[in-house]
This record gives structure tokens, C-alpha cells and sequence, in this order.
């Protein structure tokens, strides 16, 4: 098969996916709800989880840091609200096709439908999440301001950098199958080395260049600084663009190559 | 109009084992000498089907003869679109229904109503039409206040019966079988049959893989018999049957 038609499939499964999006939903939801089954408080034990998280963290780190804790907490909260839905994003891509091995092998089905469940997945698990945030704001009486609203373009960066995410490291953790416990590890010291319970203002200018050329931080950062309130940087939009955009060139490579090889991984 | 066409398709699997699987064994192999070699030979690729071809027209029914392990299942999966071919190349026109796994995306912690649903969608259909469809499964299967309990509480019968209502409730063009499904007690098997029977007839290209021959009698006019992944022959039913068998 020449080079031309690997592409052309590769597109007509992303196009048949985006046309099935129906079941990529059913799936989506069916995961949350299959997570849950059976217990009362079901999806909430989640945001429940992270409330009792951010709360501990914000209130042990305002002391460490000297922060003042009616500002700080909204802070922990926005970033990590806004990290979790990153860093899960990317690791649950690690696991997209194999995660789904029953009905690849049983029926022709686009494979990028469950990219598309992934991410409906965890854009449903974040806004659930959201509450915690509006949660710490009225404890915290933080002000809500018309910024707010320039989430809508972080969270579609985030959305695609999960899709993409999946389409190649979906791809590469169905043929090796260590590295979704290496992609795991990694986003564990991704997360250290990214502002999200500590203050930028703590680095000293020679280490301000791990929160400056680091992409999770800026990808983080286009949905977390307008909950605060805060306009993102000019360099943030860019980097997370070079990112996505490095995401989107890899993936498509990789995506378009190997696509029809998932199922004999499997 | 209604088409498969195989032309030299291949469907090789290589078989890692833990160790060449591991990216720890391929990074050596790049970096290392000797321990590269061994893992590369660790490699071992089953040819599962060599060079087939075949061209299924609307009106073919066709059976798949062979022992087991020939290749009849794979079979089914390539044509049925699962498997691209890892060589050759594969052109499958028209709706594919595989009866093969009746209960396959089923999820036993939803409700019979929302696996009819989430069945119906993945066979195509647009989550409105599918709800519109549950009357009919729940007509059919029977299941009455089972439909809105949890699927985990079913017998596996009734399981069955779903799985069967959801998947022959969409006309295919193409229709392919691993035997012949047989569904629940001699009432609802009698039911069952008929409706098999309507999509099977009003069906484009039918492919059934199957040991009784009375089976293949019945449904099929046409046969490839398949050995080590290879069609051995092909031609006429009675003819095929007499060679994979042997004279009676």
C-alpha cells in the first residue's frame, strides 16, 4: 500500500468517528456510570475525593509557602481541578485501544470512536469537578470575574490535546505494553515539576524556566488562570499550541501508519 | 450493490512474547548485539490466511468448510471488515452484520433497555431510532420487568435473547455466521428461527463457516474449503462437501 491511502483511511476513521459520535457517548457515559454502579453517591465520590484533597494540600502548603489561604485556595483548587483532567486525559489515552480489545476484535468500527469515548469520559469527570471550584470560591469569597468565560478556549485545547494523545500514544501503549506504567510514572513527576500546589512566585529566577518552556504547565495554565479570574499569558496560548500542534503532526503519522495494525496487537 | 472482493489478502499475526513485547527488548535490540538477535527470534508469525482471494457478489451464499484451526473464523473476520489484511487488500461493500458475538458491547451493570440501545447504536443506527426500536426487542424477547433491571440479573437465556432481538432487528447486507445460532427453549427457538431466516433471506451475501453439513445444505449453494489457512478448493456445495469430507 503506497503512502497516499494510509492518510486517506487514517481520515476517513477520524471523519466515521466524529459521524458516530452518538455511541461514542453511550460508551463514555456507560464508563462513568459502570465505574459507580451501585453506589449512592456515585460520580460526586470523585469530586468528593478531590474537595478533601484540595482542601488538606491548600491549607498544609498556604503554611509552607506563607501563602494567605483565602487566595491560595482558590489557586490549588482551580490548578488542580484543571491538572487532573490534563494528566488523566493522558494517561487514560495510554489505554484507549486495549481497554476496548472486545469490540475491536468483533467488529469493523472506527478507532477513533474511542478516542472520542475517552475524552467525553473525562470532560464529563472535569465538569463535575468544576463545582469544587465554585465550592472554594464562595468559602473563600473569591470574585468571579467576566475572564471567566476564556476557559472555552483552554478546555478546547485540552479536549484536542486528549484526542490526539490517544491517537498516537493509544497506538504506540497497544504495541508495548510497559509504557502505560512509564507514561503513569512520568505524569507523577510532570505534576512536581508544574505549578500546581505550589506558588510560581516560590522559583527562583533561574528555575523559572520549568514552569516557562513546560507545556503541561501551559496547557494547564489556559484553563485554570480564567477560572482565577486571571487572563493567560500571551506565552501560554503559544506554547500550548506548539504542543498541540506537535501532538497533531506525531499522531497523525503514527495514527495513519499503524491504524490498521491495533487490532493485530490486541 | 453489495460486494466483497479479496484480492491476495494475508492476515499474518506476530506473536510477541513478554519478553520482545516489552519496549525494554526492542530499545536492546537496537543498542545490544547479541541479546537483539536472540529477541528478534523470538518473533513467531502464524500465517493465519495466505494469499486468498475471492469475490463475493450479491446472491452468494457460501460455506466455509475446514477443521479446526484451518482459518474459518479468521475468515469471517476479514470478510467481515474486522481484520484489514496485512497484505493484499480487502473491499467489503455494504452493511456488515457479524452474528458472531450476540452479546458482544453488552454491560451488565446497564439496564436491558440501554444495552438495546447501546447495541442498536453501535450497528449503526442514531440513538433516537434506537429507542424507537425497544418495543419491538422487548415484544420479542420477552423480557418483560426484566428489561428495566440490570443486565447482571439475567440468566444467560435471557442475555441471549436480547443479543439476539438487538442484532437481527437491522436488516444487513452482508451477513456472517459461526454456526448456526440456536436461542433459548423449543418455543422461543421456533420464534427465533423465523426471524433468522427473514434477514438471512432477504440478505446480499450470506457466509456461514460450519462442521454439519446438514447446516450448510440448508443455507449455502456455494463452498471454499479452507486448510492451514488456505483455500484448499471452491466450487459447488455437494462437490467441496465431498472433498473436505470424503465420500459418505
Amino acid at each position: 500500500m503506497h503512502g497516499g491511502s494510509y492518510y486517506n483511511l487514517a481520515l476517513k476513521d477520524i471523519v466515521q468517528g466524529f459521524s458516530k459520535w452518538q455511541l461514542a457517548w453511550l460508551l463514555g457515559i456507560g464508563d462513568i456510570k459502570q465505574r459507580y454502579a451501585r453506589s449512592k453517591l456515585g460520580q460526586f465520590w470523585i469530586t468528593l475525593s478531590m474537595l478533601i484533597f484540595i482542601v488538606a494540600i491548600g491549607v498544609v502548603y498556604s503554611f509552607l509557602f506563607h501563602q494567605e489561604i483565602k487566595s491560595f485556595l482558590p489557586y490549588v483548587a482551580c490548578n488542580y481541578v484543571a491538572w487532573t483532567w490534563l494528566s488523566t486525559s493522558i494517561i487514560e489515552s495510554s489505554t484507549v485501544f486495549v481497554q476496548a480489545q472486545g469490540y475491536i476484535k468483533q467488529t469493523p468500527i472506527p478507532r477513533s470512536i474511542f478516542a472520542l469515548r475517552t475524552i467525553i469520559r473525562n470532560f464529563v469527570n472535569f465538569l463535575h469537578n468544576i463545582i469544587i471550584i465554585f465550592l472554594v470560591f464562595v468559602c473563600m469569597l473569591h470574585p468571579i470575574s467576566w475572564n471567566m468565560f476564556l476557559v472555552i478556549p483552554g478546555i478546547f485545547f485540552i479536549l484536542c490535546c486528549g484526542f490526539f494523545s490517544s491517537l498516537c500514544l493509544g497506538v504506540i501503549c497497544t504495541r508495548f505494553r510497559d509504557l502505560p506504567q512509564i507514561v503513569q510514572a512520568i505524569m507523577q513527576i510532570l505534576m512536581f515539576l508544574t505549578p500546581v500546589m505550589w506558588p510560581v512566585s516560590s522559583l527562583s529566577k533561574n528555575a523559572l524556566a520549568i514552569v516557562e518552556y513546560n507545556p503541561m504547565a501551559a496547557l494547564m495554565h489556559v484553563v485554570s488562570k480564567p477560572f482565577l479570574g486571571i487572563v493567560p499569558d500571551m506565552s501560554d496560548y503559544i506554547l500550548s499550541s506548539i504542543t498541540l500542534l506537535v501532538l497533531m503532526i506525531g499522531s497523525g503519522y503514527i495514527f495513519a501508519r499503524f491504524r490498521a495494525r491495533i487490532v493485530y496487537w490486541l | 450493490m453489495v460486494e466483497i472482493k479479496l484480492d491476495n489478502a494475508s492476515v499474518e499475526f506476530s506473536i510477541y512474547n513478554a519478553r520482545s513485547r516489552s519496549l525494554k527488548s526492542n530499545l536492546m535490540k537496537r543498542v545490544g548485539g547479541h541479546i537483539g538477535q536472540s529477541a528478534k527470534d523470538d518473533r513467531v508469525v502464524i500465517h493465519a490466511l495466505r494469499d486468498i482471494n475471492l469475490h463475493l457478489k450479491t446472491g452468494t451464499r457460501l460455506a466455509l468448510v475446514g477443521h479446526n484451526g484451518a482459518g474459518k473464523s479468521t475468515m469471517l473476520h476479514l470478510l467481515g471488515g474486522v481484520y484489514e489484511p496485512s497484505s493484499g487488500s480487502a473491499i467489503i461493500k455494504g452493511r456488515v452484520s457479524s452474528l458472531l458475538d450476540l452479546s458482544m458491547g453488552m454491560d451488565p451493570e446497564q439496564t436491558g433497555r440501554e444495552n438495546i440501545i447501546l447495541r442498536a447504536v453501535f450497528l449503526g443506527m442514531s440513538i433516537a431510532q434506537a429507542k424507537a426500536l425497544v418495543p419491538e426487542i422487548a415484544e420479542f424477547s420477552e423480557l418483560g420487568p426484566y428489561l428495566d433491571l440490570p443486565m447482571r440479573t439475567y440468566s444467560s437465556g435471557m442475555a441471549m435473547r436480547l443479543g439476539f432481538g438487538v442484532s437481527t432487528a437491522i436488516q444487513p447486507d452482508i451477513i456472517l455466521m459461526d454456526e448456526m445460532i440456536a436461542v433459548g427453549d423449543v418455543r422461543f427457538a421456533e420464534k427465533a428461527r423465523a426471524r433468522l431466516h427473514k434477514i438471512m433471506d432477504n440478505a446480499g451475501i450470506l457466509v456461514i463457516a460450519s462442521h454439519s453439513s446438514e447446516t450448510l445444505r440448508q443455507y449455502c449453494d456455494r463452498a471454499i474449503w479452507l486448510k492451514e489457512g488456505q483455500v484448499l478448493a471452491g466450487g459447488p456445495l455437494e462437490d467441496i462437501l465431498k472433498e473436505a469430507h470424503g465420500p459418505d
